[in-house]
Parts: C-alpha cells; sequence; structure tokens
C-alpha cells in the first residue's frame, strides 16, 4: 500500500474542502477502497474518511424515504420502511457480498464500487481504467464475467454493484455536496458509460460527496424482485441480475420497472422493456416480449455471448416472481 | 387517537405494557422483572449502526433497553444478545400511540423513563421538561442516594447502572434522532496526519482501551496482531474474502483487514480473545467444541465471531439461511456441516 495522508474531518465541509485537493478518495467502509489500495490499483494521495460523519439516517422524507450515505447496507436492507415499501433494495442488497462486508459497506460507497474485472485488478496488464491510454487486456482476454452491454473499444468491465440495480429501477435520486454548491442528481445520470474515457465512472467533481439518496413513493412494492444469477448461491458477483417491479390495475399493466445487473457497464436501466410491459396483462408471453426488449444491440467477447440468452431469461424469472406466477 | 392521560412520574409504579408484532409476538414490560429498564419514545429514531453500540454498553449493566419510534419498536437487552423487533404494523402503531398516550407523551413527541429493579419510575422526561436540567436532578439524586447509603450492601451496580443508561442513552436517543443523520454515540476527534508520519490511536478492544502509534496504513488486523499480541484473529486473504479475520464492531461481524485501524476509533472492538466471560465459554465457543465444528482451527475465531454477529442479528434461522449469512467466512477442512449444527445450537443458549 502506498503512503497516504489521512484526514478524519470534523464536518463534510472540512471532508469537502480535504478532498478537493490532489487525488483524495473518501473512505467510507473500506470494502472496496482500502482492498484496491492494498493492491496499489487505487493509489490516492489522501484518504478522506467520512466514516464517522452524522450522513447515517434513515428517515421518511415526505411520501419517500432519504437515506444517508455513511447508513450501512445491513442497516438499510433491514430497515423496516425499506422492508414493507422497498422490498427490491432489501432484496438487492442481501444479495450482495458478505454478512461481514454488508455491515461495513456504505450506501454512499457502494455508489462508487469500483468493477471487479480481473484486468483491472491486475497490476501486470493493460486497463484503461487503471491507467488510461494503457489499452485493455480484457478485450481479448477471459471474457466470462464481462459485459455485453454499454461497452466501449475501450473497456468491457461490468459494474458490480446490486444495490444500484435495485437504486436504478426505483428512481433514485443522488444528493451531493461539493464546494459551493449542492446537487440532485437523478440515478440514471449518476454513473457514465466508458467511451474513451473509462476511469470516469460517474459525474461527482473532485472533493464531491454523496450525503443521501432519495427515493419516491413506489408503487410497485407488491409486485417486485431481484433475482441475481451467479457462479455459486452466495458471496459471489452476478453473471445477470434483474431487479423489476409490476404496478398492477385490473389485469393490465400500468407501469413496469426493469434494471440489469452482471451484463452492463453501468447499472442499466431497460426502458423499452418496460414500455413493452405498459397496457399488457401479465403473464409469460408478455413477459418473454419484455425481455427480448431489453437487449438492444448487444457487444459480446468471446466468452460471454451466454449472457444474452441468460440476461433475458432472468428478466423472465424475476418478473414472474414479482407478480408471484412462478 | 387516545387523549393524552396523566403523566407517568418519578415515584409511581410504572404500568406494564405488551406490544405485539405481524406475527404475534409479544413484547412485554414483563421480561424486564428484576431488572431495571429504559423506555424511550424517540420519533425519528432507526436502529442504522448504533444498534451493536447501544447493546454493547447495556452488556454488564443488567438493564433492558425499549425504543419506540415512528420505525418499529426495538428491545435491547444486554446479556443475552437478543434484539427484539417488531416492524411498523397497523395494530403495532395503535398499541404503541396507546402505550405513548398512557405514560403521557403527547403524539409525535419524544420522551424517556427509567424504571428501577423494583418497578418504580426514577427519572421521566417528556416534552415539557428540560433534558439536562432532568438529567443533572436525577444524577444529582442518584449521587446523593449513593453517598447516603452505607457503603456496599445498599449499593447495588444496578443503581449505578440506571444512572449510567439514563446519561448516556437519553441524550443519545433524544439528541441524536433530532440532529438528522446522526446515529452515533459519538464521532472520534478530527485528526489529520501527512504521508508518511505516524498516527497516535485509541483502539477500544474487548472492554480496554488500548493506545497505540502506528503507521495509518495499518489494517486493525495487523493492528491487533502486529502491536497488540492478539493474534486470535488470522490472516487469510488479506482481501475481505475468507473471513479469517472477522472482529465484532459495535456488535456487528466486520473484515479487520478491510478496515484501517486508524478509522476504528470511537468503535468498540470485539475480538475472539473478548468473547469468554472469565473461564465461561461464549455458548458459540461451547458449542463449536461439542460439535466438533473445526478441524485445523485456523478459520474457527472468524467462524465464531461471524457467527455471533449472526444470532445477535437474529434474522437466520433455516440451516440455509445460516449457510447464506456464513458465506463470508472460508473452512478449507470442509467443517461446514458441524458448524452450522453448532450455531443452530448456539441459538437456544444466546
Amino acid at each position: 500500500m502506498k503512503p497516504f495522508t489521512y484526514v478524519r474531518p470534523a464536518d463534510a465541509r472540512a471532508a469537502i474542502t480535504a478532498a478537493g485537493a490532489g487525488s483524495a478518495s473518501f473512505l467510507a467502509g473500506g470494502t472496496t477502497l482500502v482492498d484496491l489500495m492494498r493492491l496499489e490499483v487505487m493509489t490516492p494521495s489522501a484518504v478522506v474518511d467520512v466514516s464517522s460523519l452524522p450522513l447515517a439516517a434513515i428517515e421518511r422524507a415526505g411520501d419517500g424515504l432519504r437515506i444517508g450515505a455513511m447508513a450501512r447496507n445491513t442497516a438499510v436492507a433491514t430497515h423496516p420502511i425499506v422492508v414493507e415499501r422497498y422490498p427490491l433494495l432489501a432484496q438487492a442488497l442481501l444479495a450482495g457480498a458478505s454478512q461481514q462486508v454488508r455491515n461495513m459497506a456504505t450506501v454512499g460507497g457502494n455508489l462508487l464500487q469500483r468493477t471487479r474485472c480481473p484486468y483491472f485488478r491486475d497490476l501486470a496488464v493493460a486497463c484503461n481504467k487503471r491507467a488510461p491510454g494503457s489499452g485493455c487486456s480484457a478485450l481479448d482476454g477471459f471474457t466470462r464475467s464481462h459485459a455485453i452491454l454499454g461497452t466501449s473499444a475501450s473497456c468491457i468491465a461490468t459494474h458490480p454493484s446490486d444495490m444500484c440495480v435495485a437504486l436504478a429501477a426505483l428512481d433514485a435520486v443522488v444528493h451531493t455536496r461539493g464546494a459551493g454548491r449542492e446537487r440532485a442528481i437523478p440515478f440514471g445520470e449518476f454513473h457514465t458509460l466508458p467511451g474513451d474515457h473509462p476511469e470516469v465512472e460517474n459525474v461527482l467533481e473532485p472533493g464531491e460527496l454523496v450525503t443521501h439518496i432519495e427515493l419516491p413513493a413506489s408503487p410497485f412494492a407488491a409486485h417486485t424482485h431481484y433475482v441475481k444469477v451467479r457462479d455459486r448461491a452466495a458471496f459471489a458477483f452476478a453473471l445477470a441480475a434483474a431487479g423489476v417491479g409490476l404496478d398492477v390495475a385490473d389485469g393490465k399493466i400500468r407501469a413496469a420497472r426493469i434494471a440489469l445487473g452482471g451484463v452492463a457497464t453501468r447499472p442499466w436501466r431497460a426502458t423499452e422493456a418496460e414500455q413493452a410491459l405498459v397496457g399488457q396483462a401479465p403473464g409469460r408471453a408478455s413477459f418473454e416480449r419484455a425481455a427480448a426488449a431489453a437487449i438492444v444491440d448487444p457487444k459480446p467477447r468471446r466468452d460471454n455471448a451466454f449472457k444474452i440468452v441468460l440476461a433475458k431469461r432472468t428478466i423472465v424469472r424475476a418478473l414472474e416472481l414479482a407478480w408471484g406466477a412462478a | 387517537m387516545s387523549s393524552v392521560e396523566t403523566p407517568i412520574a418519578v415515584g409511581m409504579v410504572a404500568p406494564s405494557f405488551v406490544l405485539h408484532d405481524d406475527a404475534q409476538r409479544p413484547l412485554s414490560s414483563s421480561e424486564t422483572r428484576g431488572r431495571p429498564w429504559v423506555l424511550a419514545f424517540a420519533r425519528g429514531w432507526t436502529p442504522g449502526h448504533d444498534a451493536g453500540a447501544i447493546r454493547a454498553q447495556l452488556r454488564g449493566l443488567g438493564a433492558i433497553l425499549f425504543v419506540v419510534s415512528d420505525a418499529g419498536v426495538w428491545s435491547f437487552r444486554p446479556d443475552d444478545d437478543i434484539e427484539l423487533t417488531a416492524g411498523p404494523s397497523r395494530r403495532l402503531r395503535r398499541e404503541a400511540a396507546e402505550l405513548a398516550a398512557r405514560w403521557g407523551v403527547p403524539s409525535g413527541e419524544d420522551g424517556v423513563f427509567v424504571v428501577d429493579r423494583h418497578g418504580v419510575v426514577q427519572l421521566a422526561h417528556t416534552p415539557s421538561g428540560d433534558l439536562s436540567a432532568t438529567l443533572a436532578s436525577a444524577l444529582a439524586a442518584a449521587g446523593r442516594e449513593v453517598i447516603g447509603l452505607p457503603p456496599r450492601p445498599g449499593i447495588t451496580r444496578r443503581d449505578w447502572a440506571v444512572m449510567s443508561l439514563v446519561a448516556g442513552f437519553g441524550l443519545v436517543l433524544l439528541h441524536g434522532c433530532r440532529t438528522p443523520g446522526s446515529d452515533r454515540p459519538a464521532a472520534p476527534a478530527p485528526v489529520a496526519v501527512k504521508a508518511g508520519s505516524d498516527v497516535d490511536v485509541v483502539l477500544r478492544i474487548n472492554g480496554q482501551d488500548r493506545r497505540l502509534r502506528i503507521d495509518p496504513r495499518t489494517s486493525l488486523l495487523d493492528a491487533l496482531r502486529e502491536h497488540l499480541a492478539l493474534t486470535g484473529a488470522r490472516k487469510g486473504c488479506d482481501h475481505g474474502q475468507c473471513g479469517a479475520c472477522t472482529v465484532l464492531r459495535d456488535g456487528h461481524a466486520v473484515n479487520a483487514c478491510l478496515t484501517l485501524a486508524v478509522a476504528a476509533e470511537g468503535a468498540e472492538i470485539t475480538t475472539i480473545e473478548g468473547l469468554a466471560r472469565g473461564e465461561q465459554l461464549h455458548p458459540v465457543q461451547s458449542q463449536f467444541i461439542a460439535h466438533d465444528a473445526f478441524q485445523c482451527g485456523y478459520c474457527t475465531s472468524g467462524q465464531i465471531l461471524a457467527a455471533v454477529g449472526l444470532l445477535r442479528e437474529g434474522r437466520a434461522k433455516t440451516d440455509d439461511e445460516v449457510r447464506q449469512q456464513m458465506s463470508g467466512n472460508i473452512c478449507r477442512c470442509g467443517a461446514y456441516p458441524n458448524i452450522v449444527a453448532a450455531i443452530q445450537a448456539a441459538r437456544k443458549e444466546v
């Protein structure tokens, strides 16, 4: 691990100031940052420890819910309001990582979770995300875990978060504070596509701190499900995951939410698939049509073409479980 | 909505109560018999990450804490590691509202009551009162009582316990829940240390403050093993994947290898060395022995602490749920079936 300046600021303002200079990283739960610093994949000049700032509350906000950036995954997943009104978020969080990691990891950190692409984590090979301009060893490498959606010639790394799939489906808003301004960023605009700059993963500016996320009231709590397909049943990253919600009235789908994990370079909202469900009767036929519409222009590599089929089947399965017909 | 009745005052016998969650599980004042207890109406409070810290403070004090908030009802019992949580069902909301009214706390307001082991209210803080004045007078009264009593026989640890609870939880719950986002008892002091310099830290390990001067890069695991000679936490992968380094942080199982020691200041850390009470093993330790839940033993301390965290959290009940919740702990000897059996057996004892 490279030496770093350690700062534990008195408040959010001091944190933002401390993190605005040099290549600083905020430290929250540490499950990504400490791991990657030990590998020297991340070498921040300063670590600004925001884990003890008072940003961990989970509380009602109007008809919705406000979740502090420092709230731990376990605390969110077991919170009575989350369990009752946003079960998709609870399911996604509990599908991820281990007991220990969920107890450490925070909502804010999870938004900024780095990819598990093995080429990103290996200093001996080329990676445009880790060392911009160095190339991408994954392109001609072993690509079983890699993305088929949102890729570029520079990067095919998969976004690893389960929580972010649920937040994409639930239309979360990310609230931030930076030098001199606060922002409310719709979830779909928070993460960026790799394009020519895979080292940039979101729209945050240097020193900008995620303070909380807000979830609007959700009509999907009655019919929602998170399905995660992986190589082993626990403590593994998704090969394909689907977080879905259905709002059904009079036998017809009024609105639908479908978001995908494990197959794309960022949390992936399948809006075409959602539109395909509106006005339809819930059932296998409409679910399969939606799944077909979800995977638009996939770019498989040598070892991951199976994800095209797997993702569609995962969507159908999630919709069936959400509707209660599986 | 019930109207507010005559407020509960100091010296009155505390009325009993029973609340029910969706599964009709009772949460009752009867479980307090013979112990001091605290009833807190803290509207905006959520368990967040401080539940473990509260329990750590309750441990050994012999008192029970009930918290009634918008998000549900919790009971924190110190010596059996069980936290009963009741979600906000319609029935519970009604019962909680009636309870608040009965104790003289208007709807939407906060209040804290401390009841001694004889069932007599020793402190009542309602919205009309001044919290700090209430606390000051309660502490003064406690002091007088303790000073005025004969040395030893009349002074119980519980008298002290009640006052510690009042001072601690009254402030934490009421002040904490009014400050948006605050859900920790106390944040560690700000610090800034330049790259290449060492930093002075105080770690609270197994109930003792340990002072260290370390490189900020030092993990909690290395601080324990290399600086404090607490080698029970093991280094397996050093990447949070094997669980051999598991310790409890404020009652929750965490990976010590992914925790910077300097970032653990202010937390209550429990290692395998701190789990037994004197010669009496923790039930999970005894059951690991009884069920032969290890072979080489390298992963065992991590397995045991993860199991203690699992039982404390209380969600994983079936064998499958236990396996899922224990998936962050690898055992290369493959003792998994016996580990699950040991955890299920210990569940009945904790």
